[in-house]
């Protein structure tokens, strides 16, 4: 059984394998399909419909109110509410994207 | 670090941009805008050199990143993740000049050296065009008006032609002076103290009786009374019924009075502003309003909203007609022209022009004058994004009351509450608490709604019925803004009425800024300097949009049994006005109240210039 809660995916390029190789050729895979745009509005509704976005926004704008809206940048929002954002998106909402990139694949494969 | 143009911010530049811009002349971005990618429908727009390049960072070669920049200046692809790594502002840092980048999946400008986003008014426009599928002949259906959609860059006439003045109070000419000495009383004086409640209730409070059923009229009456630019208009003279009357008299060549909504308005003023507190019965307006709404007239219950656009379309008809009768052939003429060069500038294309443009300027009668405000509505086809804008004129908004319309998601409840610590994380306590607020009934209401597959909608450009995506916003607000609660529904196909009784919370101050065209128009194209087609030529955009609620009108009971009451805001002191009997109330009990129609009047008041010098 296939455990939907995977620890977060590195950012980071210090592990250079085969894993980021493999994630690339997918990554291309999906681009070139056209399958990765239609994945993105899918999980952009997702997020919507869930309050996912309203409660990032929210975060946001609580952060600017305390710094000031001249002491911001997106770069510091985005530091801000990645960790949060990561952990926060819905348990239905991984499990529906991953079973769709896995039909991908597997269609692709053939 | 940013300016307020048009009332919008203007965010100011950066010193990179600012130097990148002394170095690449006035419009650094040009090269940058034949790169724009948009799919539609509706469009996301993207900066590919070519359309099926796929972006990757020139220093780790990896496309997976989730923001990548190409370089302005030498085009190079780089990621940007600031803790990490960012090969982005590596580049920034070691070559001078190469400060200004553009996110490749959101068409934003981006300074890797500041790590914040930046805006080029050219640039912007140019993707918020690229963005736009539009049409360049509208039709119109019955009923509305269609325009021209422009978006972007476009320099419409004003709806508002008369310039602005500043509010001067009002000073007492000569002739006013010496009518004033000797013809009046004043208001309040020790010799008319009987006049005067001992009760100290405001001015204008009356009891209505209720005449068999008419709950549904006094109701709205009262909310009326009330109403203050209508309250000001009559109480300060400018329909006077007698004058009406006789001028009306001349004309017909008859003695009968004909029927004027507005005489009897003019009537029922004097009557409840008279200081008379006993109950006031409002027949002689009963039976004006059956023979203008013969349908109606009957001693059955009947919906107050129906009363309420009856009424108005009432006061319009009559006044209309007089004008156009009372007007020289010379004045209608010019009135005429007036209206075709405004139509012109708008570029109406349709028949009934000149009933259209009155409405939507709300100069044609007091009613629409106080209540009627403009609707903008998109329809955008979902297969090749051609967005056709309609514009309709209303006198209030009816808003649908489904569960769960707290100011978020739609089932926002259930999915977040895996996710988050309630206690903390609770930025809006509504939301899991799964209360409608008239906010969110107003969010639903301006929400891009995709229509559904058995609702396809014919697309100009396709030339054939397709899905759509509908997106209803505020382009002009009117005086006084009444919202309309569909609590009573009737269907024929299933042979049933119901009513819905679902309580409805609702501010006593209302900001509809975010309901607004422009607002809406914004959100949509994101985070992009923005000038709505209007913006440039009023100066004075930072026009208030605050509303503060003065009656609401409630409903208790079932659908056919059933009893209207008003509450009435005066000098922030809530009365309840139920038919005849009136009595101060305390705030929570309205909050509490089952809302039915909400009316809210603007909190600043603007001036134009009058056409008439010294005439009223």
């Amino acid at each position: 059984k296939h455990s939907v809660n995977r620890p977060p995916t590195p950012d980071g390029a210090e592990d250079q394998g085969n894993e980021p190789a493999l994630q690339e050729i997918i990554n291309i895979k999906l681009i070139e399909s056209g399958e990765k745009e239609r994945l993105m509005e899918l999980l952009r509704e997702r997020l919507i419909e869930c309050g996912w976005k309203d409660e990032m926004k929210a975060l946001c704008r609580s952060y600017v109110k305390k710094k000031g809206r001249n002491n911001v940048t997106v770069d510091d929002l985005v530091h801000l509410i990645t960790p949060k954002g990561r952990a926060s998106v819905p348990d239905s909402v991984k499990a529906e994207l991953l079973q769709r990139i896995r039909s991908f694949l597997m269609s692709a494969a053939l | 670090m940013s300016s307020k143009i048009n009332g919008h911010v203007s965010p100011q530049p950066c010193p990179h941009l600012l130097v990148f811009r002394s170095r690449n002349g006035p419009k650094p971005f040009r090269a940058l805008q034949d790169c724009i990618r948009v799919k539609p429908p509706g469009g996301r727009a993207a900066i590919r050199r070519e359309p099926s390049e796929v972006p990757r960072c020139g220093t780790c070669e990896e496309s997976s990143r989730s923001r990548l920049y190409a370089c302005v200046a030498c085009a190079a692809v780089f990621c940007h993740a600031p803790l990490l790594h960012s090969h982005a502002s590596d580049h920034a840092l070691s070559i001078p000049g190469h400060e200004i980048g553009v996110d490749v999946d959101r068409a934003e400008l981006f300074c890797c050296a500041c790590g914040d986003q930046v805006y080029d008014r050219d640039f912007d426009a140019a993707v918020v065009l690229a963005q736009t599928v539009n049409a360049t002949a509208t039709t119109s259906t019955s009923g509305s008006t269609a325009m021209q959609c422009s978006v972007a860059g476009s320099q419409p006439e004003n709806l508002r032609k008369r310039r602005r003045v500043d509010y001067r109070p009002w000073e007492p000419g000569s002739g006013e002076h010496i009518s004033r000495g000797n013809q009046s009383i004043p208001l309040l004086d020790a010799t008319n103290a009987s006049l005067v409640s001992s009760t100290q209730q405001p001015w204008g409070l009356r009891g209505l009786n209720n005449l068999g059923n008419t709950c549904f009229m006094n109701s709205i009456l009262q909310a009326l009374l009330h109403t203050p630019p209508l309250r000001n208009y009559f109480l300060g003279d400018r329909h006077n019924r007698y004058y009406c009357q006789q001028k009306n008299g001349v004309i017909n060549g008859t003695k009968n009075s004909r029927l004027c909504l507005a005489c009897d308005m003019d009537a029922l003023f004097s009557a409840v502003f008279s200081g008379d507190r006993t109950p006031y019965s409002p027949a002689k307006f009963l039976y004006s309003w059956w023979q203008h709404a013969a349908n109606l007239a009957s001693y059955e219950q009947q919906d107050a909203h129906e009363f309420f656009i009856s009424m108005l379309e009432g006061i319009h008809e009559k006044v209309e007609k007089d004008k156009r009768k009372s007007q020289s052939p010379g004045d209608y003429l010019s009135y005429c022209c007036k209206v075709v060069e405004l139509a012109s500038a708008l570029r109406f294309r349709t028949a009934g022009l000149m009933m259209s443009t009155a409405l939507l300027l709300g100069d044609c009668c007091i009613a629409h004058r106080v209540f009627s405000g403009i609707l903008r509505s998109d329809v955008m086809c979902m297969v090749c994004g051609f967005t056709s804008t309609t514009y309709d004129p209303c006198v209030d908004i009816s808003l649908d009351l489904e569960p769960n319309q707290g100011s978020s998601g739609k089932s926002s409840s259930a999915k977040s509450l895996n996710s988050f610590n309630v206690e903390a994380d609770c930025m809006r306590p509504n939301q899991n608490c799964g209360i409608s607020t008239l906010k969110g009934c107003l969010e639903q209401f301006t929400r891009a709604e995709k229509l559904g597959s058995d609702q396809k909608l014919f697309c100009q450009k396709c030339q054939v019925r397709q899905e759509s995506l509908k997106q209803m916003s505020i382009r002009k607000l009117p005086l006084v803004s009444c919202f309309h609660v569909k609590r009573f529904e009737h269907s024929s196909i299933r042979k049933m009425s119901r009513k819905v009784d679902r309580y409805l919370q609702f501010p006593f101050s209302l900001d509809m800024a975010p309901y607004l065209s422009s607002s809406i128009l914004r959100s949509r194209f994101g985070n992009r300097i923005f000038p709505f087609d209007g913006d440039e030529q009023d100066a004075s955009n930072d026009l208030s949009t605050e509303f503060e609620l003065f009656a609401v009108v409630t409903h208790s009971g079932r659908l056919d049994a059933g009893h209207y009451v008003t509450y009435l805001r005066l000098s922030n002191q809530w009365y309840k006005c139920d038919d005849a009997w009136i009595t101060q109330v305390n705030e929570s009990i309205v909050r509490a109240a089952q809302g039915y129609m909400m009316f809210y009047v603007q909190k600043v008041l603007y001036y134009k210039e009058s056409e008439n010098q010294g005439t009223s």
